[in-house]
């Protein structure tokens, strides 16, 4: 009762699924609680370092801080090989208790090295903490759940910040130094949160592990998880590309993050002087810099994702920064400065932390957590080093330069880097979708497309024809022999195969000539007439008037013979026409024989057909499409005419009066021949017919798509297609799920749950015609048969492969939503197309 | 080639040896000696191919030939002793629905009495 109520309150401001109420809720209050002490402590450090340091010794502290941070990462890397997460999490927060605690007695010493002991410590502090959590909640949720839950745990930060910051604006002008004790009471609470959230997971994975029993895998995954150090997780980034963009992108990010600080804290040293003034200026400063990116993170973060995805959101950031950086180069005062350090910390906690986060998803997790402790704890750290280097290096060349000129001369560096920032993220964004790409297997291929890369099909079929007229007649026989011998397909193989059970054949109209053994079932095998002869002496010897007069007779007393024996006789006649020159007299009486009723004598007339090529026939073979016993024969027939006989398949195709069986026929030839006229003519049949054959012209689309990449199809018409089988799919899946199913009358109406599939089979089919088609089917299969966490995956690829407008219609259909989600989202999208 | 005629049993048998090709046409060609014994009213005819080697499809359009010429007449063309492969080539062309071929010369003639 309590989740349901807490759930109803959640979703409201997130987009929450139930049972992830407690957690997600927990996650939000820790990373508060992390964020409001660290909001105490980096006014204090400030303050502290500007004042008794000063702006010019900034330098110094980045470049401590990045030094130092390494070392400590190389030792945490290796604490984390030998302790467990819960103890170590729990243990670095009683340190930085600790710590804090004795920070406050040390700074009475008023030591000058305590400032910048401080501000590595604080550095350290906001380090260890925040990159725990984000570990922490990529080994709770899934890529897809923390796309739609990290706009509501980033948040939870910045409210922290905010109260922490604000807090310090009201406490630091009177006390600041006490500050530190009400960030240490923070932290005490923060351990409590952390260790509530370890025995809430123990919990969940015991009761995972009763109900599916696939608990230890992730068990182990854990443990292994934890024992890597750190010239592992180098190597880690090291070895993969995407991971080095990625260390690249936040290399670039924290050494403009860092010139950018020094800018601002150069103009602001010059305008507030006291300690106590400044710790205030500090503490509402933070405060107000963090309200902008709360709001964001709240309430825009996740729908500018969503919307415009990774590679806008990717790019947003910087593009502010260069604007930014181009005005603080022109007017480099105080309104400037505090420009571009809100759109800095504004957008690099909402925004970039964000989607920097979504980059990681689509990384296993091992090599997730390796390459985030490399690049999120040392590499940042390492950064801003290199941005104090910059700065000293500056410092140290022109040592009398005034503030002003300092300024201007960091807004130059950072407009080139910000330029290599832009580059590389356009090259990740294109990265990340392959890494998405690979997560995800093709878990099958369209059967037809299969057989036909395994198999030889018309191969397959000689040689089960030939054995199959063993029984038969020996003419055929020899006639398939003949077929096998002119193709060159005769191997020993299928010698032995064609011989097998050899003593059974009938061959006793040869008498003694064909022999019942091997060899004899073979004579082709003599010296003196080679394959090339034998082929050469029958076609001369068809193409004799002789031979056409001799034959004249016989072929028609065949045609006419009605006997039990004439089936046979009329499957030879066929077959032996197709031997035949285009223009023996013979030939014409194929089309008799295609009109056959014996579906044995009509395939071996298609045969012939199909050799032949006369145009006459193409009506006839076409009609034959019409039934079920003779379509495969006449397709592979027209399939051979190619790409002569196009357009009068699309005269059968676009004419609704011809038999509707038929027209799924020409649709499939169509796609068996492939080109683009065929395409084309299958194009804009799809945009003018009913629905009668649509799933027959979409599949005839696809293979095309499937089988010759080169062919190009209409956008608008493939959009608009994909439109109307949306409108179909949302009218099935409310028919089927909504509150009132309609009662269908048994027989008459499809079953709704069939249409449903056949339906988003369509839509994918479509999407494959106009975006990369194995990406697609990747996507598609791994939806319809996958874990849950490919089906993720797939989702996610589609959120980078299609356009938005595309995206919003399909989403609502793949999405991993509740029924009664789905059926709502089905009832507006129909409205919302209508 | 050569091309030998007897006759037995009111049959004309031509003894072929060697191989039947356009390229060694000789004078009196097949089909030719054939229409001299029908000339002459001969109706039963025995091709025996049994020292055959080779025949091109010139020489089958001999035969094929002949088989006209004899059967426009009411005659009867019979063929025996064909080597494996021309019979092959016979199946093939579905000749063998049309020619009677017999393993040997006694069969084949037994076969024009039985008619």
């Amino acid at each position: 009762m309590a989740n349901s109520r807490l759930y109803r309150i959640l979703s409201r401001v997130v987009k929450i699924k139930q049972g992830e109420e407690i957690i997600s809720l927990l996650l939000f209050l820790y990373f508060f609680l992390i964020m409001f002490p660290y909001y105490i402590i980096k006014p204090y450090r400030d303050a502290k370092y500007l004042v008794e340091q000063g702006s010019r010794e900034l330098p110094i502290a980045y470049l401590s801080t990045a030094v130092i941070i390494g070392f400590f990462v190389a030792f945490y890397s290796r604490l984390q090989v030998k302790v467990n997460r819960r103890v170590l999490i729990i243990s670095s927060l009683i340190f930085f208790i600790v710590t804090c605690i004795l920070s406050r007695q040390f700074f009475i010493f008023r030591l000058s090295w305590i400032p910048l002991v401080f501000w590595i410590w604080a550095n350290i502090f906001v380090v260890v903490l925040v990159t725990q959590f984000w570990i922490l909640v990529n080994d709770i949720f899934n890529p897809r759940e923390v796309k739609r839950l990290i706009g509501f745990f980033g948040s939870g930060g910045l409210l922290g910040g905010i109260l922490g910051g604000l807090l310090t604006g009201l406490l630091g002008f009177e006390r600041p130094d006490d500050l530190l004790f009400i960030a240490s009471g923070m932290l005490i609470l923060t351990a409590f949160v952390a260790n509530y959230i370890f025995i809430w997971q123990r919990k969940q994975r015991k009761e995972k592990a009763i109900t599916d029993k696939v608990d230890n895998k992730d068990g182990a995954r854990w443990k292994k998880a934890t024992k890597v150090g750190f010239i592992d997780c180098f190597n880690t980034v090291r070895k993969n590309y995407y991971l080095k963009l990625l260390a690249v992108v936040v290399t670039i990010t924290f050494i403009v993050t860092t010139l950018i600080d020094f800018q601002s804290k150069t103009v602001i040293e010059v305008k507030v002087e006291r300690m106590d003034e400044m710790t205030e200026f500090f503490g509402y400063f933070h405060a107000g810099l963090l309200v902008l990116p709360f709001f964001l993170q709240l309430l825009m973060t996740s729908n500018i994702i969503r919307r415009y995805g990774i590679r806008f959101t990717l790019l947003l950031f910087p593009f502010v920064l260069i604007f930014c950086s181009m005005g603080i180069y022109f007017w480099p005062g105080i309104i400037f400065a505090v420009a571009i350090k809100s759109s800095d910390k504004g957008l690099s906690f909402s925004l970039n932390q964000s989607v920097r986060e979504l980059l990681y998803i689509p990384i296993s997790p091992e090599i997730k957590y390796k390459a985030k402790l490399f690049i999120d704890m040392f590499l940042n750290r390492f950064a801003k080093g290199i941005g104090a280097l910059i700065l000293l290096i500056f410092i140290f060349v022109l040592p009398e330069a005034e503030w002003v000129k300092r300024v201007k001369f960091v807004s130059i560096i950072t407009f080139v880097l910000i330029l290599v920032w832009i580059l590389i993220n356009l090259k990740i964004s294109k990265e990340y979708t392959n890494t998405v790409k690979q997560k995800l297997e093709l878990k099958w291929d369209r059967a037809d497309r299969l057989v036909a890369e395994k198999v030889d099909v018309d191969y397959m079929k000689l040689v089960f024809d030939t054995i199959e007229s063993k029984d038969r007649s020996s003419v055929l026989y020899a006639m398939h022999l003949f077929d096998l011998i002119k193709q060159d397909k005769l191997t020993p193989e299928v010698k032995k195969l064609i011989s097998y059970k050899s003593d059974e054949v009938k061959v006793s109209s040869m008498g003694g000539l064909f022999e019942s053994g091997e060899t004899t079932l073979f004579p082709i095998t003599d010296d003196y007439m080679s394959e090339e002869v034998l082929e050469k002496e029958i076609e001369e010897i068809m193409s004799l008037d002789v031979y056409q007069e001799v034959m004249k007779d016989y072929v028609e007393k065949a045609l006419q013979d009605e006997s039990m024996e004439s089936e046979t006789t009329k499957m030879e006649v066929a077959k032996a026409i197709g031997l035949m020159d285009f223009d023996s007299p013979l030939v014409q009486k194929l089309e008799e024989l295609l009109w056959d009723e014996s579906p044995e004598v009509s395939k071996y007339a298609l045969e012939s057909a199909a050799r032949l090529k006369r145009r006459e026939y193409v009506p006839t073979i076409i009609k034959k499409l019409q039934s079920l016993l003779t379509r495969e024969d006449a397709s592979a027939a027209l399939e051979k005419y190619g790409s002569k006989v196009v357009g009068t398949l699309e005269d059968y195709l676009g004419d609704s009066t011809e038999d509707i069986e038929l027209r799924k026929g020409v649709a499939s030839v169509l796609s068996r021949i492939g080109n683009q006229e065929a395409a084309d003519f299958l194009s804009w049949e799809l945009a003018e017919s009913q629905r009668d054959i649509v799933n027959e012209l979409i599949d005839a689309l696809d293979k095309i798509r499937s089988e010759k990449p080169d062919v190009q199809f209409s956008k608008e018409i493939v959009k608009t297609e994909i439109v109307k089988e949306t409108k179909e799919y949302c009218k099935f899946f409310i028919e089927c799920y909504g509150s009132k199913p309609k009662r269908r009358e048994a027989g008459k109406d499809k079953d709704p749950a069939e249409s449903l599939d056949v339906s988003l089979l369509n839509i994918f089919k479509l999407l494959g015609l106009i975006y990369p088609h194995v990406d697609i089917f990747k996507a598609y299969q791994n939806i319809k048969t996958g874990t849950k966490e490919s089906m993720d995956y797939a989702v996610e690829l589609l959120d980078n492969l299609l356009e938005k407008e595309t995206r919003d219609i399909v989403f609502p259909l793949v999405e991993d939503l509740p029924v009664e989600e789905r059926v709502k989202k089905c009832r507006s999208l129909l409205k919302s197309i209508s | 080639m050569q091309i030998k005629s007897r006759e037995k049993n009111d049959v004309i048998i031509f003894d072929i040896e060697g191989e039947i090709r356009r390229s060694d046409i000789i004078d009196l060609t097949l089909h030719q000696m054939v229409k001299d014994q029908l000339d002459v009213g001969k109706r039963n005819i025995l091709f025996n191919f049994k020292d055959v080697e080779f025949i091109d499809s010139f020489g089958v359009g001999e035969i094929l030939a002949s088989y006209i010429s004899t059967h426009n007449l009411g005659g009867k063309l019979k063929i025996a002793k064909i080597s494996k492969k021309l019979f092959l080539v016979f199946q093939v062309t579905m000749l063998t629905k049309v020619l009677e071929i017999f393993d040997n010369e006694e069969v084949a003639l037994e076969s024009f009495f039985k008619d």
